[in-house]
């Protein structure tokens, strides 16, 4: 980073950890050979018109409403959106983890094997071996009563046919894989001796155990401090480079997002309303409901009082879905065919996608409203 | 505020208090050399350690302002909040609010004292009784202080509803689980308002609300702070977020403060090595060619909050840290424009030279 | 750091900062079969102990001519049969289970009201309140609790009103400590805080947020106790400690059809199928009530 912010870290003298090669992520679809990635061709996940459905006491919840996409092997991508948008429940079916109450229909395939409809003995086949998750609170997803370094090698001998002191080994490499300070001491303690950070990095550590393709992380710094935050995240893709392991990050944290993935897609209301390559999106911004998240987030570069453009309303309820699109009601640039017909995702520029009739140009945004501070 | 009979020490304190005021007006809120311990208990009630989550912390608010507290965890923001509002009350130091000091008030005068200062939690559905109608949620301080009849509580109760974005007629009678995140933030955002107070503590308030909701939120209290008047001191680990909201910033670690100062002058010109260290790990939305930013600049883990580290207690982190570090814990001291104050034996500031071999963090 | 409020369980779309938690009114308590089955039985069970001998002339269930002792079952104009001085089974079924209901409501309305008020405020104050209040129920609450029961009957001597009192010292330390318990978790909730910080007074945060907030989780214990209670009050006339002879109760009823076993099971089986009924129907009531109020 340049400017007097800049030359004031210098200044602090710290040595950011070095990654593992220059990194530019402009540009590197489908190339890095030096990355150890797979050239361009068998995407390793496929989603084709995804759609999950809830029995509620409610009524029917569409939580997710026919969303498709790939990720390519070694890649990094970002789904954005905020509660209610149907991207943990998007994450949870490429997991194969969602309950018997949910019905799955579309497709998601994994190189190629089709997971929507397996049964659970081949889904934990498919669950550590070909994609691991790193849930947003470490508390959680460890065991309280188990020693650390053994929840390591559980995860070892579930998928690999290792002796025990070999899956130990194993551990403490991947332990000392994920920078933990003093492995072998560590693999002896619990959840509750070591820090947040710690937590998730053998989290990280439990999800790497069986050297997955794919590895997604479900809010997986929501929980942490700051500066922890950057530390897990720079983990996450040195990790990347050396394994070749595809990320699909999971956030509402747009600046996260565009720090650390290369394609990011938004999601609002069940389905993917932007797709792009994470400098377009940012550079120029097409569906009002990203400009909104854009604009509604505080930035360090703003002046200190000043009122934050935001829209009003809420994100429709998935029960009733509403005709049309489903952001119009709350859309600043709504007009009248909006609430006609659903607008389609399609690629309107290479490598940018996006979903609406009205899309944003690169000029000033559209009208906001008088009352920011919205109504209940 | 009714006025009362001051005890000699009392005056005496609000004498110093107007001795402090120099730059720009009364100090409305004087907190001094506070300190919170916590004792914990091992396994069958016996004495454990001592946690003290704030450690001789020192500031002052004015009339107006805004004073934004930022920290991670362990670094005591939290506790410090609940210290100044006297729940539980501190084990050391003053609270000198309106000039009165509120530590160790019996609870008439207490109550009084209080009665200008409120503060909204970070979880709206535990801060307001899910029993409870929103109405009356909103009413009840009305009620504890006696103030209005039935039917001017009613009319207040509605018309704050509606200034914060809640419509009465519809809201009014549900209760905080039939209500969003959001909309239960605004009603904890009334009920901290309808004394009309002087002072609104903000622990948190928007970090468990969405993207979009926050921003409504975060305008909505711009919105009634220019309009009543009001103080904020609103504590978040989000320094963005902080910045919008403050005239002046305070970071703290560990319990204790490191630099404060005004906004402006914090986020340009830090001069604490961790202050530098949060704001260089800030994902930027706005990516600068394509590089990743927001690298970790610090190292290490934190120390543990019941045995910190002797002297400054950044040291075992910091990329400056030398022996004087932790032999000798940094003091408060003006540095640079006017306000700013900065603990640190070796701030970062434009005069200082090129990096020094940091010395080995023992500890 | 928290992230935007959703909801916990895996797969369960989130209903966070943009939807209400609960955008339903839901069903009522009254449409899950597993509240209203137990619930209407017991409600009939009452009707007939209470109400039913009020409008038909139920026989007496201590008046009867030797000459019609030992009826059996299904007899015409005695359908549970006799005893053998004549008294009619039926009513005395149904008298005696005006006693067992009354003694279960009376104990668990006793404990709610002394052991949930102790446990509160001690809760509440804290400090050596606390502690003097909960030692003095640590003794209670270790005394093997039949024992004591059995000690405290047999000094009082036979009644219904002594089996109460000595139920009671059951049921109070026993309600007190979940009470306590309860109003400590409920004490540093940010809403009690707030309350404090408003201003309002002690007595009033206690009665208007920590006992409504308190009452899903008692009441549904007071169920549940209640047939706890009745086993054990079973239990005292069943060794004759309780009720006096004549007097009706299940307990000794069972007691006697234990007797004469081996001649006719009528006697035994019947008021046993009522007690076991009874205590089913108001744990399973106490057990619907728990998972529908979602009480810990």
């Amino acid at each position: 980073m340049g400017g007097p912010l800049g030359q004031r870290v210098r200044r602090l003298g710290a040595t950011p950890p070095a990654p593992a090669a220059a990194v530019t992520r402009e540009g590197e679809v489908g190339g890095g050979a030096a990355s150890g990635r797979q050239p361009a061709g068998v995407p390793l996940l496929e989603v084709s018109d995804l759609r999950v459905r809830f029995r509620s006491r409610g009524g029917v919840v569409h939580a997710v409403q026919g969303i498709s996409f790939t990720v390519e092997p070694g890649q990094t991508v970002a789904i954005i959106g905020e509660s209610g948008s149907g991207k943990t429940v998007s994450a949870y079916a490429m997991m194969g983890l969602l309950p018997r109450t949910a019905q799955v229909a579309g497709s998601i395939r994994f190189k190629g094997t089709q997971i929507v409809g397996l049964g659970e003995r081949a889904l934990q086949e498919h669950r550590g071996r070909n994609v691991a998750m790193v849930f947003q609170n470490p508390e959680r997803s460890l065991n309280p009563t188990m020693k650390v370094g053994s929840q390591i090698t559980e995860a070892i001998r579930r998928h690999l046919q290792l002796s025990r002191p070999q899956a130990h080994e194993r551990a403490i490499e991947l332990l000392r894989l994920v920078r933990m300070p003093a492995p072998e001491q560590r693999f002896h303690e619990y959840a509750h001796q070591l820090s947040g950070g710690m937590r998730q990095r053998v989290v990280i550590a439990i999800a790497l155990a069986c050297e997955p393709a794919l590895l997604i992380a479900d809010e997986a710094t929501t929980a942490l401090d700051v500066t922890t935050q950057g530390q897990i995240m720079d983990l996450l893709l040195d990790l990347q480079q050396q394994l070749g392991t595809a990320l699909v990050m999971i956030s509402h944290d747009l600046a996260l997002a565009a720090t650390y993935a290369e394609e990011i897609m938004v999601m609002y209301a069940g389905r993917i309303v932007e797709r792009a390559l994470a400098g377009d999106l940012f550079g120029s911004v097409r569906m009002p409901y990203t400009r909104a998240l854009l604009d509604a987030v505080p930035r360090v570069e703003l002046e200190p009082h000043v009122l934050l453009p935001v829209i009003g309303g809420r994100p429709p309820d998935m029960v009733t879905i509403p005709p049309g699109c489903a952001f119009a009601p709350r859309c600043p640039d709504a007009q009248h065919d909006c609430v006609q017909a659903i607008p389609p995702l399609q690629e309107h520029e290479p490598g940018h996608w996006w979903a609406c009739w009205h899309p944003c140009g690169k000029e000033a945004p559209g009208d906001i409203g008088d009352d920011l501070t919205g109504r209940g | 505020m009714t006025s009362e009979t001051t005890s000699p020490a009392e005056a005496d304190a609000a004498a110093a208090v107007k001795r402090e005021g120099e730059v720009g007006g009364d100090a409305l809120l004087d907190v001094r050399n506070l300190v919170q311990e916590f004792v914990l208990r091992d396994y069958g009630g016996a004495r454990g350690g001592v946690l003290q989550a704030v450690s001789d912390v020192s500031f002052e608010l004015r009339a107006g302002e805004t004073l934004g507290i930022v920290g991670e965890t362990g670094s005591g923001k939290s506790t410090l909040a609940r210290s100044i509002i006297q729940s539980p009350p501190p084990k050391q130091g003053a609270v000198i609010f309106q000039g009165k000091n509120l530590v160790g008030l019996p609870r008439r005068a207490m109550k009084l004292a209080r009665r200008n200062m409120q503060m909204v939690f970070q979880d709206p559905f535990t801060s307001l009784d899910p029993k409870w109608t929103v109405s009356r949620i909103v009413e009840e301080p009305l009620i504890a202080y006696r103030l209005g009849s039935r039917h001017e509580r009613r009319e207040q109760v509605s018309s704050l509803l509606d200034r914060v974005g809640i419509d009465p007629a519809r809201y009014g009678v549900r209760h905080p689980r039939e209500l969003s995140g959001g909309q239960a933030q605004r009603v904890a955002i009334a009920r901290a308002l309808v004394l009309e107070p002087k002072l609104v503590l903000c622990d948190e308030p928007v970090s468990s609300l969405d993207v979009l909701v926050q921003a409504q939120v975060l305008n909505l209290l711009e919105k009634l702070r220019r309009e009543m008047g009001l103080s904020y001191l609103f504590i978040a680990h989000d320094l963005a977020l902080v910045k919008q909201v403050s005239d002046r910033v305070a970071v703290m670690y560990l319990g204790k403060l490191c630099e404060i100062g005004p906004v402006r002058d914090i986020y340009r010109r830090p001069m604490h090595p961790y202050t530098l260290a949060l704001l260089a790990s800030i994902p930027s939305p706005v990516p600068a060619s394509g590089k990743r930013g927001g690298t970790s600049v610090i190292s290490g883990e934190l120390p543990s909050p019941l045995d910190p580290p002797s002297g400054c207690r950044f040291r075992t982190r910091c990329p400056r840290a030398q022996e004087r570090c932790a032999a000798e814990a940094p003091e408060l001291r003006p540095l640079g424009a006017d306000g700013h104050l900065v603990a640190c034996h070796f701030p970062v500031t434009e005069a200082s030279g090129p990096r020094r071999e940091p010395a080995a963090a023992t500890h | 750091m928290a992230a935007p409020v959703a909801s916990v369980a895996v797969g369960l779309p989130d209903a966070g900062g943009g939807t209400p938690q609960r955008q339903t009114r839901g069903r009522g308590v009254l449409r899950s079969l597993e509240i209203t089955i137990p619930g209407g039985l017991l409600l009939v069970l009452l009707f007939f102990c209470f109400i039913w001998p009020l409008v038909y002339p139920v026989p007496s269930p201590t008046y009867g001519s030797v000459l019609n002792a030992n009826l059996p079952m299904w007899s015409p104009g005695h359908i549970f049969g006799t005893t053998q001085v004549g008294y009619d089974n039926m009513a005395r079924i149904l008298y005696g289970g005006r006693t067992t209901f009354e003694v279960a409501a009376a104990v668990q309305a006793i404990g709610l009201l002394i052991g949930g008020g102790i446990g509160v405020i001690a809760g509440y104050v804290g400090g050596i309140t606390e502690s003097a209040v909960m030692r003095v129920l640590d003794v209670f609450i270790a005394f093997p609790s039949l024992v004591l029961i059995l000690v405290i009957a047999d000094a009082l001597g036979q009644s219904e009103l002594h089996v109460i009192w000595a139920l009671s010292v059951f049921s109070i330390p026993f309600t007190a400590r979940v009470a306590r318990a309860g109003t400590l978790r409920l004490r540093d909730q940010p809403f009690v805080v707030s309350a404090r910080l408003s201003g309002v007074k002690a007595w009033r945060i206690i009665s208007t947020h920590i006992v409504p907030n308190l009452m899903p989780q008692l009441v549904t214990l007071s169920l549940l106790g209640a047939g706890l209670v009745i086993i054990i009050e079973s239990g005292l006339d069943f060794l004759g400690y309780g009720i006096p002879d004549p007097a009706p109760s299940w307990g000794g009823m069972i007691a006697y059809g234990q007797t004469v076993m081996s001649v006719t099971l009528a006697p035994l089986v019947v008021p046993s199928l009522f007690l076991f009924g009874t205590v089913v129907c108001l744990n399973l009531l106490g057990d619907g009530l728990r998972s529908r109020w979602g009480v810990r």
